[in-house]
């Protein structure tokens, strides 16, 4: 006994010890499930029967248009959040880290306040908006411009947009602290030697802010490009559920939940996790190679 | 004037800026900030209204006094509908449900993932490399992609419908772990020595000397964990069978449907659902709004 | 003191034993989902009346009302995996076919049903079976009528009475139009096919051959369908009928709609009346029930839609007794009578309709709400109640058709035939 203790209290074996949480999860909850995956993903299964199809599975997937579909909404979805979400974030944060500016603290706290409020709450709130009722919040909008109220989630741009609305609303404010704890960072010194050149504010952002913030923007693309490749709850909450017109609202994920556990179809919903997994590996790849880092995710939980 | 964030730059005896861009950034944020507030007001607004107003006219900000009651209140606190027929709802128990895991599961990811990150940081051993690359691995894929096999491992491990299920997946948090070796980098190496002097175990090294100093790391994470395990719905949905298991989330998407009259109940219940979340941040701001900021970019 | 404390604990022991044996055999706890409140209620009601019937082997019912996506989505998961699932489950049709997949996990309910399956129609129980193992009790027969505003229609000048056919439905359509522009002669369906069906079924027409019942093949690119799309897509045109808010009359939106009066006319399956009445209140007494309008007069004039079957899964603790007791609740003549009374719903043992102290009970809140009597209708279409065939390719029919071919034909106005021939390639494609 003691023996066993004092093995486990040595410091050559104390380093494992430490790291045994997270190697027995990634061995059970990601190795494995990795391993039966593959082989999930020759077979066909259905709930007491089992069957070996070799390739069909990839093969369907290959020729699915709605897993393109699929892929084609992520991506649009997570290019236009990107393009929005990272400029006027910093520009917001280089506001309101001026030295004009009263109350800061208050604004970013009201700011903060949709990063608190849960997807489903919002999503619920955000479905109501748009309802398609005269009444409801963006038709009575259209209304006071003298338009005739429309099905919302019913069209291709109105319902993106309000996916896109949601989305900026949550995180605005999130990038901002982001961008202004980056302009925290960059010394003082730095704008004042800007101000003796005489630069005036524009110059200064581009000249000093600008390059400076990089690590953040990194930073927060990364993060911006994950969250909305892997968007799923968000369209699942706004459309009222994973099956939206013309499939305007399917995204990667939504399109794996629905063949894996809608459909029951596991066997070919493990050939579309496997594809995605190699299409995340790629983009890491690409992605190393182009910042030379390899940035943290979103928050993981 | 002073500032409710703590930390931040400017001496107090720097020049102002001048009144005119002042008054313009006050205006423009302050604009931005009420159009940030339309949802969460249209929302508070619609909790007086009641369920069968919102179905019949949408979700919207006309105030309409005629139409307000707190009779939607009353029913999410007594169960007593706003025909006055008792009904009893679960919500109270979802709400309890997402307590618990909130706590457990804040609690034990801070805890482990600390302990994980501590012995990646402090030491030297076989392998070290190549495990932290399965670190950076799991970090750089998205956990939705990897649901079903996840599911399918959890059901053989009996872990279905049951809250261990919601939790074990994700309690060595990778990106916790990552964030927690970054912020040990920072600190000094003999500070270990000073304890071993002293006497500590390998263990008791991390128990009674790093821990307390990683405060301000494990405040912040704790947000970034918590809020993440509150709003969390996809695992959840998938783990959870049991309406009496069911957390918030999960349990206010359920109201939402065309064959119940349960309206009344989901907007007060989102509404209030806001609330602990607010008392939380409004308490605990500092911790947040430094952490969430100081985890990513130094990063 | 000790003295004391023994009696007491005597008398303890007298009162457990006293009680151990006057209690009647302890209720039987079992489970049950659903995704609509008043079949909560019905279950409850039902579970009392089990009680009072069978003292000797009681039941404890908790039924739990979950949304209808997840309640399915759960259940299949739930199917799949053999943990979590409820002792007994409502499953609507639509979704029926999925949890048919592979071996269903399911208990097969032929022995328990047999006591009443001399009186139901036999339809209604084939569309939860596979082969002949039936797996659900159906609820209602769901006939398809009419329901006509005659408010609405009497101020512009229109006899409902007087509607055989859709062409004679169109004009009155534009009548209705000319008197009154704010009102609308009926609604088209985006994210359903109530209407669409029948209007197939009149034909003699299905959404899918199934006549090899191990291969079923959709048939969407079939002439009467494009006849009763194109029907359609002229009214919108004609400004004759609404795009229905929210997708079809069975929603929030819907409701709300209807509530407001402008639509003349409603052609939904019989159980609609239960919405009209719980969810509807500013239309009592205005909407009468008529055989819905054909193409030509004698075409079959309804058709069974909807509905859901209760299935008891294999992981029940008491399968005979759950069986015994879902069947019982809901074929017995108590429950058919229940059905009619506290649902508003067509009983699937049709015998019943022709009850007329049921049927015709003037205290009924159904009949109270309506200027005619549903069974009179339904016992004129009786022997004309068609269905639309459901099979393992149903759903992916059914969600290629809300999802993206009705947005295509009504709200786009895209070209009927084209897209039928799209829709019959896409959905070809998505058949496992």
């Amino acid at each position: 006994m003691t023996s066993v203790r004092k093995l486990l209290y040595s410091k050559k074996i104390a380093p494992y010890v430490f790291v045994l949480p997270f190697t027995l999860t990634f061995a059970v909850f990601f190795i494995y499930p990795l391993i039966s995956t593959v082989r999930m993903s020759f077979q066909d299964i259905l709930p007491g029967q089992v069957k070996w199809v070799g390739l069909s599975n990839y093969r369907r997937l290959l020729g699915d248009k709605v897993f393109g579909q699929a892929v084609f909404n992520s991506v649009r979805y997570m290019a236009i959040t990107c393009a929005l979400l990272i400029p006027f974030p910093m520009l917001f944060a280089c506001m309101i880290s001026s030295k004009s500016m009263r109350g800061a603290g208050v604004f970013k706290s009201l700011y903060f306040l949709p990063v608190l409020t849960s997807v489903v709450v919002a999503g619920l709130v955000f479905r109501m908006m748009f309802s398609e009722l005269p009444g409801a919040l963006m038709n009575s909008i259209l209304a006071l411009l003298g338009k005739p109220p429309i099905y919302w989630m019913k069209m291709e741009y109105p319902s993106l947009f309000a996916l896109i609305l949601l989305c900026c609303w949550r995180w605005t404010g999130m990038n901002m602290l982001y961008f202004i704890a980056g302009l925290k960072s960059i010394p003082a010194e730095l704008y004042e030697a800007a101000e003796i050149d005489g630069a005036n504010a524009a110059q200064k952002f581009l000249r000093v802010s600008w390059p400076l913030l990089k690590p953040t923007t990194i930073y927060v693309l990364t993060i911006s490009i994950y969250a909305g490749l892997a968007m799923f709850t968000e369209s699942y909450m706004v459309f009222g559920n994973n099956t939206s017109p013309h499939n305007y609202g399917l995204t990667i994920v939504g399109y794996l939940y629905r063949y894996g556990f809608e459909k029951l179809r596991m066997g070919y919903a493990s050939a579309v996790g496997l594809a995605l997994l190699v299409g995340a590996m790629l983009i890491n790849l690409a992605q190393l190679s182009v910042t030379g880092a390899i940035g943290p995710r979103r928050a993981r939980v | 004037m002073t500032r409710s964030v703590p930390g931040v730059r400017r001496p107090l005896d720097k020049p102002r800026g001048n009144l005119v861009a002042s008054v313009i950034l006050i205006a423009f944020f302050s604009i931005l900030a009420l159009l940030i507030m339309v949802p969460l007001i249209a929302m508070a607004l619609g909790t007086l209204k009641g369920g069968a107003e919102l179905w019949r006219n949408g979700l919207n900000l006309r105030p309409e006094f005629g139409k307000w009651s707190l009779k939607s209140w009353r029913y999410l606190f007594t169960g007593i509908t706003v025909d006055g027929e008792p009904l009893p709802h679960s919500y109270f128990t979802w709400f309890k449900n997402s307590l618990v895991i909130v706590a457990l599961q804040t609690a034990l990811t801070l805890f482990i993932s600390s302990f994980v990150a501590y012995g990646f940081e402090m030491y030297e051993f076989k392998g070290k490399s190549a495990l932290f690359l399965c670190v950076l691995l799991v970090l750089m894929i998205p956990f939705e992609i990897l649901m079903l096999p996840m599911y399918v491992q959890a059901n053989s491990m009996r872990l279905l419908d049951n809250i261990w299920g919601i939790m074990l997946p994700f309690l060595a948090s990778v990106s916790a772990i990552f964030f927690f070796r970054q912020y040990l980098s920072g600190l000094p190496k003999d500070l270990l020595d000073a304890g071993r002097v002293d006497g500590c175990n390998e263990y008791a090294v991390y128990l009674r000397i790093i821990l307390p100093i990683m405060g301000p790391a494990l405040s912040s994470m704790s947000v970034l964990v918590g809020m993440g395990a509150w709003n969390s719905l996809l695992w959840p949905m998938l783990v959870l069978t049991s309406m009496s298991k069911y957390t918030l989330p999960i349990g206010l998407n359920t109201l939402f449907t065309p064959y119940g009259n349960n309206y009344d109940l989901m907007i007060t219940g989102s509404c209030f659902a806001v609330l602990p979340i607010l008392a939380l941040y409004i308490f605990a701001q500092r911790f947040i709004i430094d952490g969430l900021t100081a985890g990513g970019v130094k990063g | 003191m000790k003295k004391c404390l023994a009696l007491a604990l005597a008398a303890l022991m007298v009162i457990a034993l006293a009680g151990m044996a006057s209690a009647s055999a302890t209720p039987t706890k079992l489970t049950l989902w659903t995704f609509i409140d008043q079949h909560a209620k019905f279950y409850n009601e039902m579970a009392e009346e089990w009680n009072k019937a069978n003292p000797d082997k009681p039941i404890a019912l908790e039924a739990t009302v979950i949304g209808y996506d997840d309640m399915h989505n759960k259940l299949k998961i739930a199917l799949q995996s053999g943990i979590g699932a409820p002792d007994m489950c409502d499953v609507e049709l639509g979704q029926f076919p999925n949890v048919l997949l592979g071996e269903p996990q399911l208990v097969a309910l032929n022995d328990a049903l047999s006591p009443y399956i001399d009186t139901i129609v036999p339809s209604r129980l084939s569309i939860y079976s596979k082969g002949d193992v039936h797996y659900g009790v159906p609820t209602h027969v769901g006939a398809t009528v009419a329901f006509y505003n005659v408010e609405l229609l009497e101020a512009a000048g229109i006899d409902y009475k007087t509607i055989v056919t859709w062409d004679d439905w169109a004009a009155a359509g534009k009548k209705l139009k000319e008197a009154n522009p704010d009102a609308y002669m009926g609604n088209v369906e985006t994210t359903t096919q109530w209407q669409t069906s029948l209007m197939l079924t009149e034909q003699g027409a299905d959404f899918q051959d199934n006549s090899n019942p191990d291969d079923p093949k959709p048939t969407v690119n079939t002439p009467e369908l494009l006849k009763a799309v194109e029907t359609q897509q002229q009214w919108l045109k004609d400004g004759i009928a609404f795009l229905c808010p929210g997708g079809q009359v069975d929603t929030e939106e819907g409701k709300a709609w209807l509530n407001t009066g402008v639509c003349a006319t409603v052609i939904m399956p019989e159980w609609y009346m239960s919405r009209f009445v719980d969810e509807i209140p500013d239309m009592a007494g205005k909407y009468a029930i008529a055989p819905a309008p054909v193409f030509e007069a004698g075409q079959p004039r309804s058709i069974g839609l909807g509905g859901t079957g209760t299935v008891v899964t294999l992981t029940c603790p008491d399968i005979p007794l759950a069986s015994d007791f879902i069947s019982w609740a809901k074929l017995s003549e108590l429950g058919e009578s229940t059905i009619w009374n506290v649902m508003g719903f067509d009983p699937v043992n049709t015998a019943v309709w022709d009850d007329e102290a049921l049927t015709h009970n003037p205290d009924n809140k159904f009949n109270k709400y309506f200027l005619t009597n549903v069974f009179d209708t339904l016992n004129e279409v009786k022997g004309e109640i068609k269905y639309v065939s459901s099979t393992s390719i149903s759903p992916t029919i059914n969600s290629y058709f809300s999802s993206t071919l009705w947005n295509n034909l009504y709200i786009d106005q895209l070209d009927a035939a084209a897209e039928l021939e799209a829709a019959q390639e896409a959905i070809e494609a998505d058949i496992f």
